[in-house]
């Protein structure tokens, strides 16, 4: 008899407890956010798709060379008097693409790096597959128009 | 002086009301219950459809009076088709005897709290109907819990009404409150126990965590109303609340002094409890794990119908000695 008392009172405890820590966390400020409309901001090492300074890249191609998927191809010419390498064409494959950053690590000038795109999804496949990294609104489409309503 | 006709009149008004009532309300408890649990877990809850999610549920309901009605071809189509019904009907009736101002009842029956009580014990039957004429274990399963659930809470919940009637000596909604008038019943040791005996068997009067026996996702798909879908379903989801707020109101009427407070409109201050109390259940809800269906028959007979009686002992006694 006197244990079952116990027993009861106990359980009441633990379920005033349990109450406590719910009540608590709503009190809280909520974890999620209200994803189309706000958009989280990446990690400072977020690796996302791969991206290019063309002012900065000498053309050395050590990136190409270092991918582990050959994702990445570049075209150069050299000026036969100064031996400097000009940048022809630089194409990305964003299909073949491990996010890996190794192209970001061994590029001397600081030319290439992976920037904070996560919502990578493309119409038609040839489009992710030949991505030119010299032009300049290469990655325009992946941020959607402003949607209705949308918060900073 | 008499006219039937104008009290006639009076009467479809004020049952257009409480039908208006019984849909709004449910509707915004559906809400408050999403963002209450929302808050629990530190989600957002619906915040898309209108100013924080308000309208989300006017959405659903057009969403499920859209729907298809889909029966089970094995069903015992005329049980099964009633069922909605002898559940959703006993709860919109129970609303008659809800005081919620010193004026705004709709019938102030001399056995107010023996009407609400008898009547809602009717959605039993709808449950069991719906659980039989589903035709699938999952349902029959669950009607004979509810069943079962029912019938045991009933019994320390009646008793812990009794308290209530021998303190105020009267049935009627309106005489509890003003018995209480002179000073809430809560504040006497008796009545608190009172109180708690019956938040706990109320709570599993309506089926709720941690009393969901009925209902238990992982083990019965969804209980009783599995079958279901469009409109049908939709009156057993609206009763469910609506049921909710019937034990919310009967507790705030018994034990909390109703519509008494500090100001006019009294009828706020029965919101105000009222929705005080329903909000105290959701935490609840959100708290506590399911408990087993043996533990929780044993707890309405071995435990909550002991204290019931042994409180009505007490208060007996109280009320012979202070004479």
């Amino acid at each position: 008899m006197l244990s079952k008392i116990n027993d009861i009172v106990a359980g009441f405890i633990s379920i005033l407890k349990g109450l406590a820590v719910t009540g608590k966390n709503m009190l809280k400020k909520p974890v999620t956010i209200q994803y189309p409309f706000e958009k989280p901001v990446m990690t400072e090492k977020f690796r996302g798709l791969v991206d290019l300074y063309p002012e900065k890249c000498i053309a050395c191609s050590q990136c190409v060379k270092i991918c582990p998927t050959a994702a990445l191809d570049l075209t150069a010419t050299t000026n036969p008097e100064t031996k400097k390498r000009f940048l022809g064409a630089f194409s990305y494959n964003g299909e073949l693409c491990c996010f890996c950053g190794l192209c970001q690590e061994v590029c001397p000038t600081a030319a290439m790096y992976l920037n904070k795109c996560y919502e990578v999804a493309y119409y038609k496949h040839g489009d992710l597959t030949k991505i030119d990294l010299l032009k300049a609104d290469k990655y325009q489409h992946l941020t959607p128009p402003k949607v209705k309503g949308l918060k900073k | 002086m008499n006219y039937p006709l104008i009290d006639l009149v009076f009467l479809v008004v004020k049952g257009v009301y409480i039908l208006a009532f019984f849909a709004v309300n449910a509707m915004f408890l559906i809400w408050l219950e999403r963002k209450v649990s929302a808050k629990v877990q530190n989600r957002l809850g619906p915040m898309v459809v209108g100013p924080h999610g308000s309208l989300q549920l006017i959405a659903d309901t057009v969403k499920l009076l859209l729907k298809e009605n889909i029966v089970p071809s094995s069903a015992d189509r005329f049980v099964w088709w009633l069922a909605p019904f002898f559940v959703a009907v006993p709860t919109i009736a129970a609303f008659l005897c809800v005081p919620f101002s010193n004026v705004w009842i709709v019938r102030d029956l001399n056995v107010g709290v023996l009407f609400i009580c008898s009547i809602t014990s009717v959605c039993v039957l709808g449950v069991f109907m719906a659980g039989w004429g589903s035709n699938n274990k999952y349902s029959l399963l669950g009607g004979m819990r509810a069943a079962a659930q029912i019938i045991s809470y009933e019994v320390p919940l009646l008793l812990s009404v009794l308290v209530i009637i021998m303190e105020a000596g009267t049935l009627s909604m309106q005489g509890i409150v003003h018995a209480q008038e002179a000073g809430l019943f809560l504040l006497k040791p008796n009545v608190m126990v009172a109180f708690l005996v019956y938040l706990i068997s109320a709570t599993a009067e309506v089926n709720r965590v941690p009393f969901d026996i009925p209902e238990a996702e992982s083990e019965l798909v969804s209980g009783y109303h599995t079958e279901y879908s469009g409109m049908k379903f939709a009156m057993f989801f609206l009763a469910e609340y609506a049921n909710l707020f019937i034990i919310s109101a009967v507790a705030a009427t018994l034990f909390l002094g109703g519509w008494i407070g500090f100001f006019r409109p009294s009828a706020v201050w029965f919101l105000l409890k009222v929705y005080g109390i329903i909000s105290f259940l959701m935490w609840v809800r959100w708290t506590l794990p399911r408990v087993r269906m043996d533990q929780m028959m044993a707890f309405a007979w071995k435990i909550l119908t002991p204290i019931a009686l042994v409180n009505i002992l007490v208060t007996g006694l109280l009320l012979v000695l202070k004479g």
